[in-house]
């Protein structure tokens, strides 16, 4: 036997695949019951694969012993409950329930059951995050709030508070019907969205954590638009904007781990691949009558994938695209953005002249990014005092090393007049 | 070369959550590469050890052995030249030993 013979990431996503099967089959509102049977399972194959050959089709072994683990534990827990509730033992056990129907496409359609059932409405976004990251991706609190940056403690609050609304739910009601899906299409997305972005801008990750859960979010789109159910232009779009991104993911560290500016990055180590990828994606989102954030932020990320030197990209279609985006889902932030684009296109001025009398709410206020972006601009309109001024705050409001260095290095090289436009700026709200 | 038992004990301060899947899936490499290393060594992989009882003339109380059974997870058989070696193959065995869990090495006697 050897490592080889399982695929990356196996356990943990035969923990996703395991765990969206079984509540299928027992009621989302066994879905501790599950976990702890899925938990077990591979407990089991760990201890029993080391010494022997590996099943021919492990999935299908883990599946079966993860099944009886669960039917076992359910039967024990009604008889000593003695009540025998809908969802309960009467009818496993039944041919049509057994473990011989795993078939690889029901996965997939569970895997994506899953998924919308974690957006239950009543459950907050930030909840869904972590279910979705415990349940479809399989890591486990310690791993989650490593990976969101939030105390175990917070990350299993979040959890406590999904599970405590998902064991609320009436029997039967997390069947999901037509409507359903449709109605928490948008929040699938939005989730899948975040963790996203959970991955690609968090400064202060090791790089191949912010990946993981960059190719997560890659997976459930890719899931997500390969599946009737979400397949539409907003999705396709979503993950146009994934891949784009991620091509350029590589290029925005140097060998120390410290962050690039855009303009630094060596466009060579833009993954190609990643980007055709995500360009097909693109064509094939420009359809019906939507235009989304998902398009318009998509949009801005193909226009810097195709640039082929800094100077040479069309700013005012990034900008077009940052007004697009502003219309849709008006944020400072994009505001914000917009008139860096602005600036690069037009001039400084022109840039700081969109932030001009806008009040900045408190977390943009507290935000590093604000005070860098003004400083960047004064200096360059040759306002030197308020330069120095925004620029003594964005040091001190850096939240990390690798920021703090970065603000150092584009502070030092301003009069090269260039942009910090590279600090990727797409906030997550 | 002697033969040594090495029976694996769970000690106080474990992670009662179990590894969770990545855990596992590194778990899984490592041992596959520590198998590789000693094969020499590895005489009887062994496995798990489940109920067990005390025989003795007089009958005893179930008591003690419970914790008996809740403490040892398994056994396995490796031959080593000395005490030393058995230790250092049982001590790079992934899992074997580490936060909650450790191993005590025993050399068997043939005559």
């Amino acid at each position: 036997m050897s490592a080889s013979q399982l695929v990356e990431n196996f356990f943990r996503h035969e923990y996703g695949r395991l765990v969206s099967t079984l509540v299928r089959r027992v009621g989302v509102k066994n879905i501790e019951v599950v976990e702890d049977s899925v938990q077990s399972a591979l407990m089991t194959a760990l201890e029993i694969w080391k010494v022997a050959e590996l099943p021919n089709n492990p999935s299908a072994w883990l599946f079966r012993v993860a099944h009886n683990e669960l039917m076992g534990e359910l039967r024990q827990r009604t008889r000593r409950r003695r009540i025998l509730t809908l969802n309960a033992v009467n009818n496993f056990g039944a041919p049509e329930n057994g473990p011989e129907l795993f078939l690889t496409g029901e996965v997939q359609d569970d895997l994506l059951r899953m998924l919308f059932v974690c957006c239950n409405e009543g459950i907050p976004a930030q909840s869904q995050l972590v279910l979705a990251l415990k349940t479809l991706c399989g890591f486990d609190i310690r791993e989650i709030s490593h990976r969101l940056f939030i105390s175990e403690e917070n990350a299993y609050k979040r959890l406590s508070r999904a599970r405590n609304r998902l064991r609320e739910l009436p029997p039967y009601f997390d069947e999901l019907a037509g409507e359903h899906y449709q109605s928490r299409l948008p929040a699938v997305r939005k989730i899948i969205y975040l963790l996203f972005t959970e991955g690609y801008l968090s400064s202060h990750a090791e790089m191949a954590i912010r990946r993981e859960l960059c190719s997560e979010a890659k997976r459930l789109a890719t899931i997500l638009a390969e599946h009737p159910v979400g397949q539409d232009a907003e999705t396709f779009a979503l993950l146009a904007l994934i891949y784009l991104h991620s091509a350029r993911m590589t290029a925005r560290q140097d060998a120390s781990g410290g962050l690039l500016l855009l303009e630094e990055q060596n466009r060579n180590l833009w993954d190609q691949e990643e980007i055709k990828i995500g360009l097909m994606w693109l064509a094939k989102s420009a359809q019906g009558n939507v235009y989304s954030r998902y398009h318009a932020e998509a949009g801005i990320a193909a226009e810097h994938c195709l640039a082929p030197s800094f100077h040479k990209t069309r700013w005012e279609s990034v900008v077009e695209c940052y007004m697009l985006l502003e219309r849709i889902e008006p944020s400072p932030i994009h505001k914000l953005n917009c008139a860096i684009a602005i600036a690069e296109w037009k001039g400084s001025a022109a840039g700081l002249a969109v932030l001009e009398g806008l009040e900045p709410p408190t977390w943009l206020a507290g935000s590093y990014m604000w005070s860098a972006v003004l400083a960047d601009l004064h200096r360059r309109c040759g306002h030197t005092q308020e330069a120095n001024q925004y620029q003594k705050l964005a040091f001190n409001l850096a939240p990390t090393p690798a920021i703090k260095e970065l603000l150092q290095r584009r502070f030092q090289s301003i009069s090269s007049i260039s942009s910090i436009s590279s600090i990727q700026m797409i906030c997550h709200d | 070369m002697s033969k040594f038992l090495c029976i694996q004990r769970s000690l106080p301060g474990g992670n009662d959550d179990g590894p969770s899947p990545t855990q596992m899936q590194e778990m899984y490499a490592k041992f596959g590469a520590w198998q590789k290393k000693f094969k020499e060594n590895l005489v009887d992989m062994g496995g798990k050890l489940g109920a067990g009882r005390l025989v003795t003339v007089e009958p005893m109380p179930d008591g003690p052995f419970v914790e008996i059974k809740e403490l040892v997870g398994g056994y396995m058989i490796v031959s080593a030249k000395n005490l030393e070696e058995a230790i250092m193959v049982a001590r790079e065995c992934p899992g074997l030993v580490g936060p909650g869990s450790g191993v005590e090495v025993i050399e068997i006697h043939t005559p």
